[in-house]
């Protein structure tokens, strides 16, 4: 397939534009660190894709630079035919408004806010307006099981819960990819196991997810795995450039 | 495409840090309220004063002028012809003139207590007109009158009443002048345009002449002119009291005197201003610190909110927000007192409230000048922050 950037005409035409793509990324840190040594990386849409590896092999920053928060040190990457190198800051915001969603280890809710308004906070930086907010985050609470809890705050809610909730907010923009960064690095095992469970129905639903562990039972639950060493990719089960 | 945070989104964002702090934006708030309720109530207690000085001016009229002999070139005190209050009387402008001249004679309640010791209290000859020049009313009894000049009868200024203990003239009371027994005809409310009659006993000419050895000259001429002449007939009326020797002559105005108490006071206004403003600043301050150390508290919800989305722009507005939603809470807190206590004020002094509308206003607005510098740097400070930074900090 093409590794040419792709404009917005070809976009359109090409309906297998990838949800993620990675070309010959690098990044350095200050001081010397490489910590992403030429990576490439291509993600579909639809795919459930572990990215695993030892602490310290890059696949945080792997995160940080395929979530743009990050920019790379050199090569490029697209998100959903987008290429990130050549927009503003502003411009970076507004792609993960729209198109990227984020699950942290630590979740990362609201305190003094309900479930359903931290759900809501995820279209907050579209420009939706709050009712709208509101009935998207009922409907996508509901979805991830949470309907009996809207009004809860965080503190009432136990830590497989509160993962839930920050699952639903990272899914209420329907996002082009979705990355957990050590979804179940919190929680116990039943509850880990619960929230994988989930991305995987919520996957046949056909959000594409790229999930970030360490864990190796997470990463065998996932349809796809990426193992990294040392800033590369040691390991694609789906071959060095994807289905 | 830039990401986008609805105006009315931006209220909920900025009150986020209040709603879940509320001891600490209480708190903080605070400061700013001390201020700015400081300033509104020192401005509308002033004001109150003032207006309530102006009012008291208006019933007491600026057109009265008070001529004195003055002193001769040798300093020994000078006296006017006896012609004078004629003289005055006949030019056109003036509307009235009552004369008035101290004499030696003390007043004492008892015949046992020494002439010297005067307890402040002068006896004074007085034309019958006097009290009308002055505007003044009686409290109790009468003026003197062509039926009591004559005759052994005074009239006592409201300090002087106060001094000697005759409140009223129930029993007939009587006071001891010069060696005689005087009969108490009537007490006078007080004259803010004449302090020196409040202080003083009050008696016929006649009679101070022929008991109390008083002088026929006039020690003192009031005149009350018409207000639209006063500025031209003022530089008359030396000439005219005393032709011969006009330089010696003094013309004061005695509403002068409550006119500069209302501009004294306006320079303690301007002190107690100053005063307000530096508790203003240290309230600001006070908010500069508590949106800093927000700041470095809440680096994963900023770290979360990039990650949501959220521009720089956006993180900046959000923190300049809280600090502006501060400062206006406790601008109105702190407005809102400074009216209730300048209320409060004015209702005790039993003056009407009267508060200028740049005061609250004005320190609305001051507070969220002060929220604005103070969130300014915060605000900043949270929106260059990097995304990975922020959510590295748990």
């Amino acid at each position: 397939m093409s590794t040419s950037p792709l404009t917005a005409a070809q976009q359109a035409l090409d309906a297998t534009v990838p949800a993620l793509e990675l070309r010959q990324v690098r990044k350095s840190y200050p001081g010397g660190v490489e910590a992403l040594r030429g990576i490439d990386l291509t993600i579909g849409h639809g795919e459930l894709v572990a990215i695993a590896g030892p602490s310290g092999s890059g696949k945080s920053t792997l995160l940080h630079i395929a979530g743009t928060l990050e920019r790379a040190s050199a090569g490029a990457v697209w998100i959903d035919g987008q290429n990130t190198a050549a927009v503003s800051d502003a411009e970076l915001a507004s792609l993960r408004a729209n198109s990227i969603g984020f699950v942290f280890q630590q979740f990362f809710l609201l305190g003094g806010m309900s479930a359903l308004d931290n759900v809501a906070t995820g279209l907050l930086y579209t420009g939706t307006r709050s009712d709208e907010r509101r009935r998207v985050a009922r409907e996508l609470l509901e979805r991830v099981g949470l309907g009996h809890r809207l009004g809860h705050h965080p503190a009432q809610l136990s830590g497989g819960e509160r993962q839930r909730v920050a699952i639903a907010r990272a899914l209420l923009g329907q996002p082009a990819v979705v990355y957990a960064d050590e979804p179940t690095g919190a929680l116990d095992s039943r509850s880990g196991a619960e929230i994988v469970s989930l991305l995987q129905e919520l996957n046949r639903e056909g959000t594409t997810i790229v999930v970030i562990t360490h864990e190796s039972h997470v990463a065998a639950a996932m349809s796809r795995q990426v193992t990294m060493h040392d800033g590369l990719i040691a390991n694609d089960s789906a071959g060095p450039h994807g289905r | 495409m830039t990401s986008r945070l609805l105006a009315a989104d931006i209220v909920r964002v900025g009150s986020i840090g209040l709603r879940t702090r509320r001891l600490r934006a209480t708190l903080s708030a605070v400061g700013i309220a001390i201020g700015i309720a400081s300033m509104v109530a020192v401005l509308g207690i002033s004001q109150s004063s003032k207006a309530d000085l102006l009012t008291q001016l208006d019933k007491l009229g600026t057109n009265l002028l008070t001529i004195t002999p003055g002193e001769s070139l040798l300093g020994e005190a000078a006296t006017l012809p006896l012609t004078a209050p004629k003289m005055i009387a006949r030019l056109d402008p003036v509307q009235q003139v009552a004369t008035e001249r101290t004499t030696d004679a003390s007043v004492h309640r008892t015949s046992y207590i020494p002439a010297a010791r005067t307890n402040g209290i002068s006896v004074r000859a007085a034309d019958t007109d006097l009290l009308a020049t002055l505007n003044g009313t009686v409290a109790r009894g009468v003026f003197l009158n062509e039926a009591n000049v004559r005759y052994p009868a005074i009239v006592l200024g409201s300090v002087a009443a106060q001094r000697l203990a005759i409140r009223s003239l129930e029993g007939g009371p009587m006071a001891y002048v010069g060696g005689r027994w005087f009969t108490v005809v009537g007490i006078l409310d007080p004259l803010p345009l004449a302090p020196d009659i409040d202080r003083s006993a009050l008696v016929g000419y006649p009679i101070a002449q022929e008991l109390l050895g008083a002088a026929a000259d006039a020690g003192t001429i009031h005149v009350r002119i018409d207000p639209d002449s006063i500025d031209e007939i003022r530089p008359l009326l030396p000439a005219t009291a005393n032709p011969e020797n006009a330089e010696e002559v003094q013309v004061s105005r005695p509403s002068d005197v409550i006119e500069a108490r209302a501009a004294a006071e306006t320079a303690y206004t301007s002190l107690f201003l100053g005063l307000g403003a530096v508790a203003l600043l240290v309230g600001g301050v006070g908010i500069a610190n508590v949106m800093v150390i927000s700041v470095l508290e809440r680096r994963s919800e900023i770290g979360l909110r990039r990650a949501l989305g959220a521009g720089k722009r956006h993180i900046s507005i959000q923190f300049l927000s809280e600090s502006l939603l501060l400062a206006a809470l406790g601008g109105l807190t702190g407005a809102l007192i400074g009216v209730l206590v300048t209320a409060g004020y004015a209702l005790a002094r039993d003056w009407a409230i009267s508060i200028p509308a740049y005061a609250p206003i004005g320190g609305l607005v001051a507070s969220l000048l002060i929220g604005g510098v103070a969130g300014l740097y915060p605000a900043v400070r949270a929106a260059r922050l990097s995304p990975t930074e922020a959510l590295r900090a748990v």
